[in-house]
């Protein structure tokens, strides 16, 4: 049995542990704050791309009148042989189930495609770390042309597949310092490999956050696309009631707000780009218009997507320090309880002791 | 000036909304040539290529610049929208990274070969770096 001088070191380190997971609890609320006003700040730019362009659809004859559908290369919809899946995870860990849940959404879908051929893309170091070990990097091969009638010999670099699954990229630190243009720069390379039709579509693997309790790991389908203003979520992992509970305690205590930003006003603000009822004057036809803006259209959303995967990643962070700093408070009065207990058994048997000696004088 | 005939303007990246005031006029790169717009200008849609966003007589500065390498504009009567992809102030530009992308333009360029995509690309890395170049070197 622990004596009191024991019982006393042990309350006192995990007095210091409740002490570190408290101040990373107070960091990760305060990133998350400063995440959310990000994800906010780029609202703006994604809704009134949005609107634009449903509004130039209407306007032009972008539309195929054959078929209905757009005639633009991102709306081709081909069978889907090979995916290109690109997984958003966190930097760091001490985030509870974070992480693990998107690995485990990304391993759902790699296990409900069995069959197909599948490059990945981890964002963040985690998703980075594992799949670099379980599955084998993409290796191009540079080969030069003998074609005769060239200038000079090119160098051309071809992709040779090995494995059903193989890695193709990683961009670790992206999240950490989240800007604009490296987030457009892969948004624009992907865009490139599904035209070449070197992939045929493009899922996504994220956490969606709306806020600290309208939160889920989503499958989202990037492209093709479909229809404009509309998220393509075609799987979700939905947190449990204890889960969204947890995470709305240790909101409040950390003093950051449960319910989603309130964005109405901006949002129709930016609703009205481009939408006027006037008859604009088109710099280039609106058909070239459409076509320079939808680009931007797909690598905003990636954006956003990556904006809101940071905000939940302190968020899952947050709460994991919360329910510690808790565990730690529970440890810490279990064992005064025990040392006060241990402290009166021996005073009391001291003067058991006393009492009995005294009685044999 | 008269205060109706300023145009209110808003300069919007995809980070954050970077400008949303009001201004004499503003000077926008269009990928068919520099042009103006004052209050009352014409319903126009237009895109932009690289170079300089210059805002006159906003926020009571004189002539405000920002540097962009694409963009989407929408012009009413009473009111401009800017959509640009990383605007900077021309004092943010950094100058070697600009230099070194042209040189990558310039690679780009003669490692395109047959493609003509490639040509465009090159094209389009060259052009932005220059007007960078261009801007950071030119003063106010």
């Amino acid at each position: 049995m622990a004596s009191v001088l024991d019982l006393r070191r042990r309350i006192r380190s995990v007095k210091s542990t409740r002490q570190i997971t408290k101040a990373m609890k107070m960091v990760s609320a305060a990133r998350l704050r400063r995440a959310q006003a990000r994800a906010m700040a780029a609202r703006p730019y994604a809704q009134m791309i949005t609107s634009v362009l449903t509004s130039l659809i209407r306007r032009t004859e972008v539309i195929d009148p054959a078929t209905g559908n757009l005639r633009h290369p991102l709306f081709m919809a081909r069978p889907e042989k090979k995916i290109l899946l690109i997984v958003v995870s966190g930097d760091r860990g001490f985030a509870g189930a974070f992480n693990g849940n998107i690995l485990k959404a990304a391993y759902q879908f790699l296990g409900a495609n069995e069959g197909k051929e599948f490059d990945l893309e981890a964002i963040g170091r985690k998703a980075t770390d594992q799949f670099r070990r379980r599955y084998p990097a993409a290796v191009r091969v540079e080969q030069t042309s003998e074609n005769p009638a060239d200038f000079e010999p090119m160098t051309i670099s071809r992709r040779e597949r090995k494995a059903q699954i193989e890695v193709v990229g990683d961009h670790v630190g992206m999240l950490e310092k989240l800007n604009a243009e490296n987030v457009f720069e892969l948004a624009k390379d992907v865009i490139a490999r599904f035209v070449h039709e070197e992939i045929d579509a493009c899922y996504l693997v994220y956490n969606e956050f709306k806020s600290v309790i309208q939160q889920r790991v989503v499958v989202e389908r990037l492209l093709p696309l479909f229809e404009i203003g509309k998220q393509q979520i075609t799987g979700a992992i939905e947190p449990s009631k204890e889960e969204r509970e947890a995470a709305a305690e240790a909101a409040v205590s950390a003093g950051v707000s449960l319910s989603a930003a309130d964005t109405a006003e901006a949002d129709t603000e930016a609703k009205k780009f481009g939408t006027a009822e006037v008859d604009y004057i088109y710099d280039e036809s609106a058909e070239e218009l459409f076509n320079g803006l939808l680009p931007k259209y797909v690598a905003s959303m990636l954006f956003h997507a990556l904006a809101e995967s940071v905000a939940a990643e302190h968020a899952a962070r947050m709460t994991a320090m919360d329910s510690a700093t808790n565990n730690a408070s529970d440890m810490i009065d279990s064992y005064t309880l025990q040392m006060n207990r241990l402290r009166q058994a021996a005073i009391t048997k001291e003067i058991i002791e006393i009492v009995s000696g005294a009685a044999a004088v | 000036m008269a205060e109706g005939s300023k145009i209110r303007v808003r300069l919007v990246t995809p980070e954050k909304v970077l400008v949303d005031d009001t201004a004499d006029a503003v000077e926008l790169p269009a990928t068919s040539g520099y042009m103006e717009v004052l209050y009352g200008h014409a319903p126009l849609m237009a895109e932009l290529g690289s170079g300089d966003v210059t805002f006159h007589g906003l926020d009571g500065t004189e002539v405000t610049r920002y540097n962009v390498s694409w963009g989407f504009v929408e012009v009413l009567p009473e009111r401009v929208t800017i959509l640009a992809n990383d605007a900077l102030i021309p004092s943010a530009i950094d100058v070697p990274r600009a230099k070194e992308q042209r040189e990558r333009g310039e690679a780009l360029w003669n490692q395109a070969g047959d493609s003509a995509e490639a040509y465009v690309e090159a094209n389009r890395v060259i052009h932005e770096a220059e007007a960078k170049l261009a801007s950071a070197a030119s003063k106010g």
